[in-house]
């Protein structure tokens, strides 16, 4: 067969010959290395969560399992219980106004300090190690889970609202700062260096030439927070300080299953109403991302509408109005037993010891920690697998110009399940972990499995949820293009859009199992495995150096997480990609 | 088909979106080695033209035919059987970008291959030593295994056309293809569009007359939806030019 292909090259074709040349063998070893990547440590998990040799499934459980589900049919419905879930979604609603407020407090100085482009000229060496140290301090904070500050404000300030506010405002407002130093800096700069060159001084510089940009990303990435707040202040109330999630606790472990019904429902709407609020206010708001702003979009930027300005003009007052409900006293922080507190615990927890059960303890801890990150995932991602597809918008799967396959009847199944799953995702991520914990404790003994299970549940939730959004919007020309050549549908789907759809599910996976690590301390406080079980364990013994050490072991884990999932990210992407025209 | 057969016949051929006619009653024959420029300013039709010859849209009015069937009524299997047969090329944006090259290539023999056959050969390449050869045609031999988003524009042009090679297509359709590339790069992918073997014809929607004049043997002016010129690539002159790209 003589074909075109078997012609030499054309003379003075283009050869770039410095290119290192990727050959089959290196595809194959890396693809080998992949899959080891992935299935070493669940095989490796999965050992460790069943081999201890006793039993996993409470048998005697099961049953307390299946009147659960029974009830729900018969969700508790008296006017005075009523009250009182009202009264504690108020509690959790201005938890996390609060708690929200102080961590744009927190988010704004920090952001501002952190950004580079808030210094007119290069900052001072001092002020650098200032900076340097900050960044430290913010990275530390972050890392300790809300649940864990909870506790630990606990043990100072008692069980006061305000300790739900800071648990809140401190690591969000960590990750805040670091969020809006990261915008402030990228967004287009010229129009701010075109004033300071002009002589501005720097404050009026930065108000007239970055806000206007800035601020639409900003207010959007605030009302995110929010939307996490709520879900942050939920859960909280798990180490007894108000609010829905300590009311699920008791009714839970009371087995007031009816109860149990009416508070999750109350859960999910509180949830879904602040979601829609929030994601329409960010919809409204922020119309252009930085991708438009770079391509000269930004005269769409801001046009808040009518619904935007008016959340805008009431957030002040529901602030107002919540503090003065909640009854948050602010005394609390400059008391001078709060002080004397603060000083004995810091003091009661150097130097730090290990614990009771040495080394080994704290390992198997840490090891069982990780064990349970990575079950969480596997259930996470065969949640995602499962639900995601149909969670798709269902026109968006139809553009382009293939037969529209399928008629009404299709086609209102096909929306039916759309629903379905959409609202199963909310669900799974409104009820908090620690809940699911409890739950998975009615049927498995203690250990990794209840804890990632739950973990499992809830990260499946949001793991899913991203996942849907993220294949709506899938580039589809590729598909056109194969469907154009003649080939079947399903092959061309298969084709063009698998290797899009698995790269952003692993990014993803990746970014969640980096938070799923830290979130194993929510699941043990309510009494399975790791760290966080290891924690709790020794706060109600007053260990406090064992505390410490625990915490020490926490953020070691977190960062190792971190960095790791940073490294595998990088190598996804393909570090040096080339500059690409076109 | 006869081998005198012509490789497309559009007869009154229109094609309207609601109430635009973005393409009407357009007679259009084009045989067997003949290389065709479409020309014509922005929104005149060319696209659209090119649509209705892969397939992609069908035509409201009139008749398209192509390597002698006529496609406006054809069933969905005939229409993919005779669609392997044409190969279309866009401005290398329409690749899969998170996948070796080789796969991009191999995407070209994707519509002959049976559905298992199609699907495994994602998990590992078959074929390979064809779309080497294929990417050895167009200068990539580095590139067979390179991530198809590192590549740069110009570099996705050629794999574009790698595909179109292993694909060998009758026909082959071309929009725009070189507008974002400089001279000398735009000249060596117009020269690489024709070369596929068993093509007996190329129709490319271009921007610049004067790559029209030195690449293809016949231009097609197109205006408002309508053919306003039909003559030989030589005859191009500065009055039809002027006629095309008048503003209204």
């Amino acid at each position: 067969m003589s074909t075109a292909l078997d012609r030499p090259a054309a003379p003075g074709s283009p050869r770039p010959t410095a290119r290192p040349r990727v050959t089959a063998r290196v595809v194959l070893a890396r693809r080998l290395l992949a899959v080891a990547i992935v299935v070493l440590p669940v095989l490796w998990a999965l050992h460790r969560s069943f081999s201890g040799g006793t039993a996993v499934v409470n048998t005697g459980g099961l049953r307390l399992l299946a009147d659960l589900g029974a009830s729900v049919l018969d969700p508790a419905l008296a006017p005075d219980f009523l009250a009182r879930v009202a009264d504690a979604a108020l509690v959790t609603v201005v938890f996390a106004a609060l708690g929200t407020a102080g961590a744009l407090v927190i988010g704004a100085a920090g952001g501002l300090v952190l950004s580079d482009i808030a210094w007119s000229r290069r900052p001072a060496p001092w002020l650098r190690g200032v900076r340097l140290v900050l960044r430290g301090a913010l990275v530390a904070i972050r890392s300790i889970h809300e649940v864990i500050w909870a506790l630990l404000f606990v043990s100072v300030l008692g069980l006061d609202p305000l300790v739900a506010v800071l648990a809140i405002a401190l690591p969000f407002g960590a990750q805040t700062a670091k969020v809006f130093s990261e915008t402030l800096d990228g967004v287009p700069h010229g129009s701010l260096l075109a004033l300071r060159h002009a002589g501005a001084r720097p404050g009026p510089a930065l108000a007239y030439g970055l806000l206007p940009g800035a601020t639409p990303l900003l207010l959007s990435y605030s009302f995110y927070r929010f939307e996490c707040a709520i879900r942050s202040a939920v859960l909280l109330g798990v180490v007894g300080i108000g609010g829905l999630g300590q009311e699920l606790v008791v009714s839970l472990q009371s087995r007031n299953w009816d109860e149990v019904w009416t508070l999750i429902g109350a859960v999910l709407v509180l949830s879904a109403l602040v979601d829609a609020w929030s994601s329409r206010i960010r919809a409204d708001v922020s119309v252009a991302s930085c991708s438009d702003w770079s391509a000269g979009d930004a005269a769409r930027a801001t046009r808040p509408s009518p619904w935007a300005r008016w959340s805008l003009a009431l957030l002040p007052l529901v602030l107002v109005a919540s503090w003065i409900a909640s009854g948050v006293s602010l005394a609390g922080l400059t008391s001078a037993r709060t002080r004397d507190l603060t000083v004995s615990l810091l003091e009661d927890m150097l130097p730090p010891e290990l614990p009771p059960g040495g080394v080994p303890e704290l390992s198997g801890a840490v090891l069982d920690t990780v064990a349970m990150a990575v079950l969480a995932m596997v259930l996470a991602v065969g949640i995602t697998l499962l639900v995601a597809p149909w969670a798709t918008r269902p026109w968006s799967t139809r553009g382009g110009t293939g037969p529209a396959g399928g008629g009404v009847a299709a086609g209102a199944v096909r929306r039916v399940l759309w629903i379905g799953s959409r609202l199963l995702l909310l669900v799974l991520r409104s009820v908090p972990p620690p809940v699911w914990a409890v739950v998975a404790l009615l049927a498995l003994f203690p250990g990794v499995l209840p804890g990632a299970v739950a973990l499992g549940l809830y990260t499946g939730g949001i793991l899913g949820r991203l996942v849907a959004e993220a294949w709506e919007s899938l580039d589809r020309r590729s598909l056109e293009a194969l469907l154009h050549a003649g080939v079947r549908r399903p092959v061309a789907a298969a084709a063009a859009l698998t290797p899009a759809s698995t790269h952003h599910l692993v990014t993803f996976t990746l970014y969640r199992f980096e938070i799923c690590v830290r979130d194993t301390a929510v699941v043990g406080v309510v009494g399975a495995a790791g760290l966080g079980r290891l924690l709790t364990e020794n706060l109600v013994a007053f260990r406090f150096p064992v505390v410490a050490t625990v915490l020490v072991a926490s953020f070691g884990v977190s960062l190792a997480s971190e960095v790791l999932g940073r490294r595998l990210r990088a190598a996804l992407r393909g570090t040096q990609a080339a500059p690409r025209a076109g | 088909m006869s081998p005198g057969a012509p490789v497309v016949r559009l007869r009154g051929a229109g094609r309207t979106f609601g109430a635009t006619a973005a393409l009407q009653d357009t007679d259009l024959t084009v045989h067997a080695g003949e290389r065709v420029a479409l020309l014509g300013a922005s929104g005149a039709g060319k696209s659209t033209l090119l649509s209705l010859l892969n397939g992609s849209l069908r035509a409201t009015s009139g008749t398209v035919e192509v390597l002698g069937q006529e496609m406006t009524g054809l069933a969905s299997g005939r229409l993919r059987a005779l669609q392997r047969r044409i190969g279309t090329v866009q401005q290398g944006l329409d690749l899969i970008e998170q996948v070796r090259v080789v796969h991009n290539v191999n995407a070209g023999r994707l519509g002959h291959w049976s559905t298992p056959r199609a699907l495994s050969t994602f998990l590992w390449p078959r074929e390979s030593s064809e779309a080497q050869r294929a990417l050895d045609r167009v200068g990539l031999d580095w590139a067979l295994f390179e991530r198809t988003e590192r590549l740069s524009g110009g570099e996705r042009q050629r794999v574009a056309i790698a595909r179109l090679l292993v694909q060998r297509p009758e026909l082959v359709l071309a929009d725009e293809p070189v507008s974002s590339l400089d001279p000398t790069r735009a000249a060596e992918i117009l020269r690489l569009l024709h070369e596929p073997e068993e093509a007996r014809a190329l129709v490319v929607s271009l921007h610049q007359p004067e790559l029209a004049r030195r690449h293809c043997t016949r231009a097609v002016g197109l205006r408002a939806g309508r053919v306003v010129f039909d003559v030989a690539a030589d005859q191009i002159d500065e009055s039809l030019l002027t006629e095309l790209y008048e503003l209204t």
